[in-house]
């Protein structure tokens, strides 16, 4: 029991400590842990775990550490995966924050501030980019961004609100006609 | 200080549960809860958060709750709002994983979450946005930009790696 749960604090432990780029950068380094090197999960399983996971909102290395630590060895499983994905990464992001605002007034931070900010911009309008190339696939998708745009810069509308009503046009535009269907 | 801690429970806890596509779907609804609706950080501020937070490796989601949550209310900051963030879609996960199980594939949900794609890709261009108006002050900035783009585009470097080259390059330039 404890070798197993060493493993799964390691395993997570690496998977997250050496993927840059979020949670999703993080899958593939999940799945050599899990699937190749200890052998938690097969192939078939890993991807139903990961369909799963993707079907509940939140960040997903936490997800899917609770899932396979739950799998291996119950909710201390889950526990010591999640300890592993999360801790090492906020303590140091914690660290490099509170440098942040202890030396808010240098010049040099004020510097490398004003340089990185563009860049962070840059990323996030690429994450919306790659995302949107396979956000579209019909006209329906593109009217409910247009939806988007309006509500967002002329109401002062929750997001919550547009994310549960888009869920439900969902339902009713795509979900109900393949269920026919099928 | 007990109102903070609640209020950064409460923020994440939102954020963290109408995100759906992992971490980075998760950043525009943390800003709408940071930046407009608990004013804890400003958008350049925002920004910043994420700079410290794609130079190092994780998921994106729980950085930014602990870098939020030192801020506000130190190291029990950063345990709240990362309980806030994790714990809920995790029982989730376990609770329900037989049931999701037998639904992950279909078609309801598939339709569910195709409805809501376009919405997180616009909510993702708006932070894009909103943290791109106070973060053009002069040129150089702009060529800073065009100079990422072109990173990660042709010559496919690390965003890790981009972050960090810019800030040698601020300390060079703009001091």
């Amino acid at each position: 029991m404890l070798s197993k749960l060493w493993n799964l604090f390691i395993g997570f432990t690496r998977a997250s400590n050496l993927g840059f780029g979020g949670g999703p950068a993080l899958i593939p380094l999940i799945k050599a842990e899990a699937v190749e090197k200890y052998q938690w999960l097969d192939n078939q399983e890993f991807t139903d775990s990961l369909a799963i996971c993707n079907a509940l909102p939140g960040p997903i290395a936490t997800k899917m550490a609770a899932y396979i630590g739950y799998k291996i060895a119950g909710w201390l499983g889950a526990f010591v995966a999640i300890i592993g994905t999360v801790v090492p990464t906020v303590v140091v992001v914690v660290l490099l924050g509170s440098l942040i605002m202890k030396y808010s007034n240098s010049p040099e931070l004020k510097a490398m501030l004003q340089a990185v900010r563009p860049v962070v911009v840059v990323l996030v309008g690429v994450t919306a980019y790659d995302m949107g190339k396979k956000s579209f696939p019909t006209s329906s998708s593109w009217g409910i961004a247009v939806v988007t745009v309006v509500l967002l810069y002329l109401t002062n509308i929750h997001p919550a609100f547009i994310i549960v009503g888009s869920m439900l046009l969902g339902y009713f535009l795509y979900g109900r006609k393949k269920k026919d269907v099928k | 200080m007990l109102t903070e801690l609640w209020n950064l429970l409460i923020a994440f806890g939102r954020a963290s549960n109408l995100g759906f596509g992992g971490g980075p779907a998760v950043i525009p609804l943390i800003k709408i809860e940071v930046v407009e609706n608990f004013h804890w950080l400003s958008n350049a501020e925002f920004a910043d958060a994420l700079a410290v937070g794609n130079a190092l490796p994780g998921p994106i989601a729980t950085k930014l709750a602990g870098y939020v949550g030192f801020r506000e209310a130190g190291w029990l900051g950063v345990l709240v709002a990362n309980i806030g963030v994790i714990l809920p879609t995790v029982l989730a996960v376990i609770l329900l994983s037989g049931f999701l199980m037998k639904y992950s594939n279909s078609p309801v949900l598939k339709g569910m979450l195709r409805g809501v794609r376009p919405v997180v890709v616009i909510l993702i261009a708006k932070t894009a946005a909103d943290m791109g108006l106070g973060s053009f002050p002069n040129l150089t900035t702009w060529g800073i930009a065009l100079a990422t783009v072109v990173s990660i585009y042709w010559l496919k470097l690390h965003p890790a790696l981009i972050v960090i080259i810019s800030m040698a390059f601020g300390l060079l330039v703009f001091r």
